[in-house]
Formats: structure tokens, sequence, C-alpha cells
């Protein structure tokens, strides 16, 4: 039944609008990456497409309504990198076409002849220090939620043998970037640099858009960046000669952990609704009177007690918009004045 | 020097209603006040009895389990606090359904059918050979003829303290009562489903409800008239408002005898309002019979009916009623 009893807001002194950025702590291992849900390399929790582009991880066997996707791995190249034009190559084409895509939507265009930015290890966008060959970490949004926190990401690769892959390990890190600091803003938002224990940097993160772009250079040293039956390889000519989805392989076999806080942010609006200590002591409530007498009182000297449970927020036209809810009864009487102060989340 | 508790400090968590949702999509979202709800409270649990003294009389109450937030409009809040600043109140008006014998009898009122509570409504449109209204006489039902309302639902309000109890049904406890606090309903909202009905007649302006003061005899004149529509929100779905009317009840304490105006008023104590509710059908009722309502037989004759409720409230008192009709008509 409708309300006929309100309390009007003041839109300048009861009402005030804030933003919290709320922070998660996403921790993916490397066992969740490869070796949990069956045998590398054909875990239930990857999935690998027919276009053969990009591999998909899940934290479950992606087959089951309970799988939530994590992240996708993706490979590439420049076509002016030395990967480019071996006769050996496989999904040469794709793999140009996945860096350029990266790229134009991260970094954009520039030049007189309006060509591609290549994605650099650091943050001055000057043609120097280019990255012409990538591994992509493609986070999905359901875990960087509005954007990763500058400063918190850490990925750590085993650099080791192919049969003992975390005997070594290089721990990547943004730590030089912060809210204020070290990264660049570019098309696809603010980037940072990955940098080694050594402080030479091995990557790049986006932070809106979610995403890390490996160099192959933490790899370069070594012989057996990939093993099958055909023998070993080293990164580059796995990237060259090995189809996508073996190269994206290849690449969980050394994830052994990556970390970072994600970023919500909550715009609020927060009403005061202000209850004067002389009024809303009295209730409608049917059980508040016993043959017309008030319940509480027992004689009219008494102070009238009412309790609130609940609160309702109305448009102009008396039409409930929001409702807000006490965990416990809230007495009022006279002698206290209250302000609740309700929040109302975007 | 222990420090202050400060666990009190009070922010809840608001969420959208349905109707705060859509009015979100439509970009017309604005928050201009609040209304406050008790809708969980039992206050016959506070104890005014308790052998542990008066911190303990409304332990029960405090720990009362509070529903999470319902996202209906209509779930929100029922009945809400009162903004009345008077402190010094101990009663408040209550509203009720005059069907007494010598009412029903004498004027324009009717009373529900027998056990089942309900007012019924007569939809005669397309009567031919048999009407409704005279199947319903035949089995001795009171019925609101809902084509063209000449009879109603009769309410009364005012503080219903009982036979013998103070304050006693006198013009001078209505005056320090009711009128001096506020206390009287002169204007209610009838809250209606605008599927079935087109709107509700109340009582005119130059009606009358009183007895005379020697011998309790009635002296009542209720005229019918169209209530005007309100744009208040119900909260339900499908319900009009309209604003009727709540004419002085006068039905006082006889000299003839202590509490006999109880044979003329439901109200035994000082009495506020009279008020008449009597719904106009809508024309061209059909399938909503077979949509909303069902079938049944009255004395060996196949009727259609429907089932809806009148919601009543004052606008001063915030008394309400809920008023079950069942609309018939010939199948």
């Amino acid at each position: 039944m409708a309300v006929t009893n309100y309390e009007r807001l003041d839109p300048t002194n009861d009402l005030t609008n804030t933003r919290t950025l709320l922070h998660e702590s996403i921790p993916l291992t490397g066992t969740i990456i490869s070796g949990t849900y069956g045998t590398f390399p054909d875990e239930a929790n990857i999935k690998n497409y027919s276009h053969g582009q990009f591999q998909s991880v899940y934290d479950y066997p992606y087959l089951s309504s309970s799988a939530n996707h994590i992240f996708d791995i993706a490979i590439g190249f420049d076509e002016g990198s030395p990967l480019s034009g071996s006769v050996s190559s496989t999904q040469e084409s794709k793999k140009i076409n996945m860096y350029n895509q990266m790229s134009q939507v991260l970094l954009g265009y520039t030049g007189s002849n309006n060509t591609v930015r290549k994605f650099e290890l650091d943050t001055t966008l000057d043609g120097s220090g280019e990255m012409k060959e990538a591994l992509f970490l493609n986070f999905s949004r359901l875990i960087t939620k509005d954007q990763i926190k500058k400063g918190t990401v850490s990925v750590t690769l085993g650099t080791g043998s192919w049969a003992a892959p975390f005997a070594l390990t290089k721990t990547l890190t943004d730590a030089s970037a912060s809210a204020t600091q070290g990264t660049a803003n570019t098309l696809g938002g603010d980037y940072g640099v990955l940098y080694d224990s050594g402080n030479t940097a091995r990557g790049i993160v986006f932070y809106q858009a979610g995403l890390v772009a490996l160099s192959t250079s933490s790899f370069d040293t070594m012989t057996d960046f990939y093993s099958s039956s055909a023998g070993t390889s080293s990164v580059g000519n796995t990237l060259v000669s090995s189809s996508i989805s073996a190269s994206c392989d290849s690449l969980r076999h050394r994830v052994q952990n990556i970390s970072f806080n994600n970023t919500t942010e909550i715009n609020s609006s927060i009403y005061f609704c202000r209850v004067p200590h002389n009024k809303y002591n009295h209730s409608g409530n049917p059980t508040y009177l016993s043959s017309s007498t008030i319940r509480v009182k027992s004689v009219n000297s008494d102070q009238p007690i009412a309790y609130i449970t609940t609160i309702g927020l109305y448009s102009a036209d008396n039409e409930l918009l929001a409702v807000a809810k006490l965990s416990e009864p809230l007495r009022k009487d006279p002698t206290n004045e209250l302000t609740l102060r309700v929040r109302l989340d975007y | 020097m222990a420090f202050l508790d400060n666990s009190g400090d009070i922010i809840l968590d608001a969420v959208l209603t349905e109707a705060g949702r859509r009015r979100m999509a439509e970009g017309n979202f604005k928050i201009t006040k609040f209304a406050l709800g008790d809708d969980e409270i039992d206050y016959s649990l506070y104890n005014k009895n308790h052998a542990s003294g008066s911190a303990y009389y409304d332990l029960e109450i405090l720990q009362t389990p509070i529903f999470e937030a319902f996202t209906q409009v209509n779930a929100g809040i029922n009945y809400g606090l009162l903004p009345t600043t008077a402190t010094d109140l101990l009663y408040l008006p209550i509203m009720k359904v005059n069907e007494l014998t010598v009412i029903t009898a004498d004027t324009r009122a009717i009373a529900s059918s027998g056990s089942s509570g309900m007012f019924m409504v007569t939809d005669s449109s397309g009567d031919s050979s048999a009407a409704i209204r005279t199947v319903l006489s035949d089995n001795s039902i009171n019925s609101i003829n809902g084509n063209s309302p000449q009879t109603c639902v009769l309410l009364e309000t005012g503080l219903n303290t009982g036979q013998g109890n103070v304050p006693n049904g006198t013009a001078a406890n209505r005056k320090s009562y009711l009128a001096a606090n506020g206390l009287i309903d002169s204007r209610l909202v009838v809250f209606y489903d605008s599927r079935f009905f087109n709107g509700v007649k109340g009582l005119a302006k130059n009606s009358g409800f009183s007895n005379n003061g020697q011998d309790n005899a009635l002296m009542s004149q209720l005229i019918l008239s169209d209530g005007s529509r309100a744009s208040i929100q119900s909260g339900l779905d499908n319900y009009a408002a309209a604003m009727i009317l709540g004419i002085k009840n006068q039905i006082v304490q006889p000299s003839s005898g202590t509490d006999t105006e109880a044979d003329l008023s439901v109200i035994s104590g000082p009495k506020g309002i009279v008020a008449a509710v009597a719904p106009t059908i809508n024309p061209g009722l059909d399938a909503e019979y077979s949509l909303y309502g069902g079938e049944t037989s009255i004395g060996g004759i196949d009727c259609k009916f429907i089932d809806t409720t009148i919601f009543v409230q004052g606008t001063s008192t915030s008394a309400q009623l809920q008023i079950p009709i069942r609309i018939i008509k010939l199948a």
C-alpha cells in the first residue's frame, strides 16, 4: 500500500556522490594453467579453436557450466621481425595479423605512412626498444574488472630446461608503475613495463585492457623452450615453425605464477536521511494499536516509540525507487534524532 | 581512558526496485524524498510488564529478524512511520466497516456475504431474461449494483477503545482526542484495480450520519457522488487511486443509555468520520472473468466472478482498511 508520509531530501545538503576503488588480489597459479585438469598439453580446462589463433584458459574444465574464462594466450610478431619470412614458418600470416591487431587497438597508427605502431619495452614510444615478437596474455574482464591496479603485476616464468622448467625462474614485475608515474598513455589506455630482477625490460602490461605482452627475450638463451616428438626448439624457432596453439602450450608450460590486483570503480550516491527527534515516533503498523491504544504506552505522558526497519527512497511522484534495510530494528523515540546514511552504488 | 564505541554508525546499502531500474533506463531517476517503514515489527511483543524492568520491554522486538529488501514496489513499505509530532497521544484511530443490521436495513450500506466476508458487486451488463441482482437477492445476498451504484460499503474511523472504557464516544471526546490532534480523515484515498473498475463513488458533501442525543434514533442521509481521480502511486500493478470525502461522524453516546450508540456504530469510543465506497464496474467486462476469476453457482444459477481487493487509506491518520470484493455476473 502507498506510503503517504515522506520526508524531503535536500539535494544540496542531504546528498553526496563518492567514487571508491575496490581492489581484489588475483593469484593465478601455474598448476591451474598447466597440469591440474589433465595431462599437458591436453588439459580439459584449455580450449583450442579450429581457427587456431589463440588458446583459452579456464579455471575448470570448460565443458562444465561452472567453468570461468580466465585468460587467452596468443603469440605474434611484426612483419619486420627477423622471424618473419622464414621458409619453414607455420601460420605466419595469422601470427602477423595477431601482432597487428593487438598493436592497432592498443597503440594505433603513426607516421606519414600511417603504419601500425610497434610495441616497445619502454614508456617513450619513440621507436627505440621495439618488441617485434610478443607472447600475449589477454585477461578476462571477469577477473580484471575495470582495470588492473598499477604496480601490482607479477609474472613468474620458468626458464629452466623443458623437463624442469621451474628449476630456474624469472619474475617480472611492474613495480616502477604507480597511479601517478611509470606508465605511458596510449589508445588502449595506460601501460607499464615489466622488469626482471636485473631491471631489464621483459614485457609490458596494459592496465585498462587487461593485457600482458611478454617479450621473447626472457627465453632467448634457451635451446629447449619447446619440446615435442620432433625435438626441441628455441623460442624463436617455436614461434616460427610451431603452430600458435603449440607455442601457447610451451608458454603455459613455463608460467609458474601470475598475480595482480584488479580494480572495481564504484560510484555511490549517499543520501543523508535525517529523522527529526519530534517526528516518526508513531507507526501506522496495524499491530501498533490494541483497542486504538498505542501499545508501547501506558499513559499519555509515556514517550511514543517506533522501530525502523526499512527506508524507502522515492521519486517526486511518490514512486518507490530504492529500498534500504536495517540489519535489526532501530528504536526511534523523541529523545533521539537519527541520520541514516543510505548508499546507492552504480 | 577507554575509547568511545563508534560501532553505531549506520550506513545502509540500498537496492533499486523494479521502478528504479526502469527509471534508470529511461533516464529520469531522481530521488527526492524518503519514508520509514516497520512492516516486520509486531508491536504486541512489546511487554510493558517484563519482570526485569523497562530495559527489557522491547527485547523481543529488537530481536526481530529483518527481511532483505524486496525489489517489488508494492512490497517496500506498506504502513510506514507517522510524522505526528505530538508526544502525548495515547490513542490513534482505526478504520472499520459498518455492517450493523440497523445500518444495512435503514441506509444504503450493505453487509458482506455470509461467511466469505466478501462484498458483492453485481455486473448486470448483458442481463436479459434473468437478472443477476434478482439471483442475489433471492439468496439474501446484499450487493452493490456496480453498473450504477446506489448502495455502498460504509466505513467509520475513530478510537475503538471498547464499551465502558474511556474515552467514551461523546462529542467532547471527539473534539479533544481526535479533532484537536489532527486525527480526522476528511479525505481518504481509495485504491482499486482499474482493470475491473473505472471509478469509485463516495459520500457527497451534504451527507450526514448522526443519532438523536436522547433516544439514539439514527438520522442518516448517505448521498453518493463520484470520487475524484488522484495521481497517487499505490505500488500495485493496475491499481488506480480516487479521493473520497470523510463526513463527520456524529454518532455520539446518547443520554438514554451508555454505549447504546453501539447499535449504530462499530466504533466504541470517539468517532471520527464516516465514508462510503461504491465501485463502478468497467463496462464490457467479459474475458476478464475467465482470465482473473472463475465460475460459481448461486441458488442453482451459474455465475461468473472476479475477486479483487479495494484498499482505503486515511490521508491524515494513515489508518488503512482492505475491502474484499467479489464482482459477480450471470454466466
